[in-house]
């Protein structure tokens, strides 16, 4: 029997639907569909000069919309040649680390409320609010941000926010720790996470997962490491992973990433240098072609753009990590059970907007 | 594509296979063993940075290039696969990454304008099932034996491929 778990379901934050066959109680076949929010913005990018993407692409995840803009400035910048000023390179790790901390902090109080505990969803939006003010602190508005640019950043930093940025990390470290006690004490949270889910190494890196579930597989990739672009080759980190590919691994492996980001952030603040954080970036692009990959909170993230001499982009496709890891989901519910669902679907983080584009 | 079946409750840990690591320079060793393999197809190899490799290929090679690359090389994750619509033909260019090598691959497919056929590699790489599709929904592409090739993202009665250049609106 075909059941449909969607489009409207608690469990599909945005928009999308989880048609799933089951035999009783158990899954013997899965099938997502897509595209309910798709609004083309690969043909609307084609009509835009190229700073007037930047905003557009804000717009591909309403989660994370920092890296997305950061990563189309990037790609632009491969296209065109250009050098970032090193202060503006610091800047960057710190807002999209800052983004990393807000998402999975979304993340987590969206997958609280799945598995049914209110408290956990209240105080993790609670505590993204830190990072979501410091943000608007810095370019004007709370989720879009609108504030990387084609060479740069928009603009330096106003005086004090570091101070806040650095006093934003203490505190949510010390959140960090109250949440453990509070999710891996609950007796529900570890019976609906441990052992469900599995996916196994090999699955994950022909199916094209990446990201925090990848690494929860037992795959110790990240970008940031392995091919650090911005100043990310400075920061001292470690690569979070583990080997058992479950849900609470995912959820394991995203709660150390903020822990590890609340490092970078600091190490970023206190070794910033002074220079500038913009170089001009021609009006025309020459002819060719650009690539970035970058570590986005959900995977890799990744854009290509082709360039024709204009002022716009003649094409830009974009990679959107969570269209390649949903389309793993047979691989993740086969086998388990209905209920096991909305734990296996809610451990990916799942965001519509880059989905669908 | 239908998932594994209950075998799919494996232990993690026992399935760690030795991965295939190229020794010296990869870059280099990818881009000669495609020449060697593929004479007269492979053309236009290029380093074009540090960790990125280039190389166009003809379509009637590409099925068995992706196998090699997989099978031989280490290349177990694709990426990316972007179709561009150029004035007088069709790209289709896939971004094939291997981890292992920290290495990506940019191999780049011609298809003629009123001829947009090339092979499906969904059976090598899985994550590359969703990815023609949405080439096909958008851009018109044929992938020959998809085990699927429907739209993805437009609805299933649309006529046209709104990412072509001579879509108007």
């Amino acid at each position: 029997m075909w059941i449909n778990m969607g489009p409207q379901h608690p469990m599909t934050h945005g928009l999308w639907n989880l048609r799933v066959k089951v035999d009783g109680e158990t899954i013997v076949d899965a099938e997502p569909e897509v595209g309910y929010l798709h609004r083309g913005i690969e043909k609307i990018c084609e009509n835009r000069t190229y700073p007037q993407v930047i905003p557009i692409t804000d717009r591909l995840c309403y989660g994370s919309s920092m890296s997305w803009s950061h990563l189309y400035c990037r790609t632009i910048e491969d296209l065109m040649g250009l050098e970032v000023p090193e202060r503006a390179q610091y800047i960057r790790v710190v807002v999209l680390e800052m983004q990393r901390l807000a998402s999975h902090l979304m993340w987590l109080a969206a997958y609280a409320v799945d598995l049914g505990m209110m408290a956990g969803f209240i105080y993790s939006m609670r505590d993204r609010e830190v990072f979501v003010d410091l943000l608007q602190n810095l370019s004007g508005s709370r989720l879009t941000y609108n504030y990387p640019r084609i060479g740069g950043v928009a603009h330096d930093i106003p005086p004090g926010w570091d101070k806040e940025a650095l006093r934003a990390c203490d505190y949510t470290e010390q959140r960090l720790r109250e949440y453990e006690d509070l999710y891996e004490g609950s007796k529900i949270f570890m019976m609906r996470n441990e052992g469900v889910g599995i996916l196994r190494r090999d699955d994950a890196m022909n199916l094209g997962v990446t990201g925090p579930p990848m690494r929860a597989s037992g795959a110790k990739y990240d970008l940031r490491k392995d091919r650090p672009y911005e100043a990310y080759a400075d920061m001292d980190f470690e690569v979070c992973s583990r080997t058992e590919g479950d849900c609470f691994a995912r959820y394991r492996v995203r709660m150390d990433e903020m822990w590890e980001s609340c490092r970078i952030i600091r190490q970023a603040i206190q070794n910033m240098p002074k220079g500038k954080w913009r170089v001009v970036a021609p009006r025309n692009a020459p002819e060719g072609t650009g690539m970035a990959r970058v570590e986005d909170p959900r995977g890799e993230g990744m854009m290509y753009a082709v360039g024709d001499g204009s002022d716009r982009p003649y094409r830009l496709k974009i990679r959107s990590p969570i269209f390649v890891t949903v389309s793993a989901a047979p691989k993740f519910l086969v086998g388990y059970k209905i209920a096991d669902v909305v734990a296996i679907m809610g451990g990916l983080d799942m965001c519509i907007g880059e989905n669908d584009r | 594509m239908t998932g594994g079946g209950l075998e799919n409750r494996g232990d993690a840990q026992e399935l760690e296979k030795a991965p295939t690591r190229i020794d010296g320079d990869p870059e280099e060793r990818v881009l000669r063993v495609l020449r060697d393999r593929f004479p007269g197809s492979a053309s236009d190899t290029a380093r074009v940075r540090p960790g990125l490799v280039r190389a166009h290929i003809k379509r009637e090679d590409l099925y068995d290039a992706c196998r090699l690359l997989r099978d031989a090389l280490g290349f177990e994750h694709m990426s990316m696969i972007s179709a561009v619509d150029y004035p007088d033909r069709f790209e289709v260019v896939y971004h094939i990454s291997s981890y292992q090598n920290n290495l990506t691959l940019e191999l780049i497919a011609q298809t003629p304008k009123d001829d947009p056929v090339i092979d499906s590699v969904s059976d090598i790489w899985g994550g590359a099932n969703w990815q023609e599709r949405e080439a096909y929904d958008l851009m018109g592409i044929t992938f020959k034996d998809h085990p699927k090739l429907e739209r993805i993202l437009m609805l299933k009665d649309t006529l046209y491929h709104p990412l072509r250049k001579d879509f108007r609106g």
